[in-house]
């Protein structure tokens, strides 16, 4: 693999075995830059319920979960250290108003300051060369309030990387620090200056992140397969058909009944823990092939907007619930994927 | 000179544009356009039918049932049309919404079957022009209008492959 920074020694293994001997567990795809060629997995691990109390603290992950988040990738952060959080935070609080003064951050009402604080998140991130996770928060601060009055939270947001692809990962230049999902929650103006404050410290870049269908199919799979050991309640799809004007389709399949399906399709001699894209299409097809059964109508030749269980829920244009704190794994893991996917190089 | 080709595509919006723009654009040889939704073509006209010079077909990447259904279609190509006189016509293929998995399985069918892949932006009105312009350059050699090339050895060259890179051996 050759990336514009590095040049990694290659090494041409002998093709002295056919490649139909095996199945590929990877296709190779480009990053939307054309630059880098990173392997997307067809085969992922089966979501195993993890206590994740036992990795992360509790009340770090009662931040994550629960919120609706929306997604953004980030570029690579350019000398971004985990040690210098409290001077970050001073500086976000100082850029924030400075904005405000300046007009930008518009906040009509009562005169406020904010309070930022940065925070790691440990735990979250799986492999050695995953960046530890980066929690912001920025509470309100008014003018008149007592001390000890609690701040209310206006805005959070994370920074994280779960399993970035290692080639991807060693592609990188020392100084830079890859955490490439980022997730936010609150007031769409404070998101903007939160972003171009990471632009103008870390010469980095934010774009928005969606879902593409075959992402929300993987999460559609993932979730139904988790149904013996925390029920999923329901398996709720969300379609558009492209009609005029166009038709929204919510289609609701009992937990049991979906289930079942998905323990159909699972191939006999699968690898007990992974799941291969082969299922989850042909998991997708048994769905829409018994809606078109009752309703002749095409899912496929619409598109798949929302996936949503009780474990959480996902929608195409990139906003995210994760409702339980088990599988976080397993969901961060495909959202880093999409993310380094973006990369614009 | 006459020259025929027919345009299939499941959700019949982009090739009516494209008809339009094609049968406006040439002067000197008269081309005939013809839309199906699917294939086959229903038996009834079997004998009216012209000669068809280029089949072209239309997959949008935003729906997976184009793609399904093209396939389908596939069946009812008599095999001689598949030395040059078959076409992959794509549109969609920078929309952020879709999956790359897609636009990688169009590839691997237009490989298997060596024919040609093109693109095209049929949102705007420039992507239309280009993208009739060149379907009429491909209709004109394979109808023979071409004195120096003919739709097998245009094939040929324009084919598409999946790129080695992407399945050479990386470490």
């Amino acid at each position: 693999m050759e990336s514009p920074v590095t040049r990694l020694p290659t090494r041409r293994r002998t093709k002295s075995y056919g490649r139909s001997c095996f199945e590929a567990s990877s296709r190779f795809a480009y990053t939307s830059g054309q630059l880098t060629i990173l392997r997307i997995p067809t085969t992922r691990e089966a979501p195993r319920a993890r206590n994740i109390a036992e990795r992360v603290d509790p009340e770090q992950v009662t931040l994550l979960i629960k919120n609706e988040w929306k997604l953004s990738y980030v570029t690579p952060l350019y000398r971004f250290r985990h040690t210098h959080l409290k001077k970050y935070s001073k500086h976000l609080s100082a850029f924030i108003a400075a904005e405000k003064q300046q007009g930008t951050a518009v906040e009509v009402g009562l005169e406020t300051g904010y309070r930022v604080t940065f925070s790691t998140v440990l735990g979250i991130a799986e492999t050695d060369e995953d960046a530890e996770t980066v929690f912001i928060q920025i509470q309100s601060k008014p003018m008149f309030a007592a001390t000890g009055d609690a701040l209310k939270v206006v805005w959070s947001g994370w920074l994280t990387c779960v399993n970035g692809s290692p080639e991807y990962l060693h592609s990188l230049l020392p100084d830079f620090v890859s955490l490439p999902l980022f997730c936010s929650s609150g007031p769409e103006n404070i998101t903007v200056v939160v972003k171009s404050w990471f632009e103008k410290m870390f010469d980095c870049r934010f774009g928005s992140l969606g879902l593409d269908s075959t992402s929300l199919q993987w999460l559609c799979a993932l979730w139904t397969g988790c149904h013996p050991d925390n029920n999923i309640r329901y398996l709720r799809l969300l379609w558009t058909l492209p009609t005029q004007p166009p038709l929204d389709v919510s289609y609701t399949v009992n937990p049991q009944d979906a289930w079942e399906l998905w323990n159909s399709v699972r191939q006999e001699d699968s690898v007990d823990g992974t799941v291969g894209i082969d299922e989850v299409k042909h998991f997708m097809a048994g769905l829409e092939s018994h809606f078109f059964r009752h309703f002749k109508i095409y899912l496929s030749s619409g598109t798949l907007r929302k996936v949503s269980t009780a474990l959480g829920s996902a929608q195409q244009d990139g906003k995210v619930k994760i409702l339980c704190s088990d599988y976080l794994a397993t969901v961060l893991t495909l959202l880093t994927e999409c993310a380094i996917l973006k990369m614009p190089i | 000179c006459l020259t025929s080709t027919q345009l299939v595509e499941n959700e019949e919006q982009f090739q009516k544009k494209l008809a339009d723009v094609i049968v406006n654009a040439e002067k000197d040889v008269s081309v005939g356009v013809r839309l199906a939704r699917r294939l086959p073509l229903p038996v009834e006209n079997e004998e009216t039918r012209p000669c068809i010079d280029l089949v072209v077909f239309i997959i949008n990447l935003s729906f997976e049932r184009s793609f399904q259904s093209v396939e389908l279609s596939l069946k009812y190509v008599d095999p001689g049309f598949f030395l040059g006189k078959v076409c992959f016509l794509v549109t969609g293929a920078r929309c952020w919404s879709v999956s790359s998995d897609r636009l990688q399985s169009v590839r691997k069918l237009a490989t298997s079957l060596r024919c040609p892949l093109l693109y095209a932006e049929d949102q705007t009105v420039e992507g239309v022009n280009t993208a009739a312009a060149r379907l009429l350059r491909v209709l004109k050699v394979t109808a023979g209008l071409t004195p120096w090339a003919t739709g097998l050895s245009l094939s040929t060259l324009t084919r598409c492959t999946l790129s080695s890179d992407l399945e050479g051996d990386f470490d």
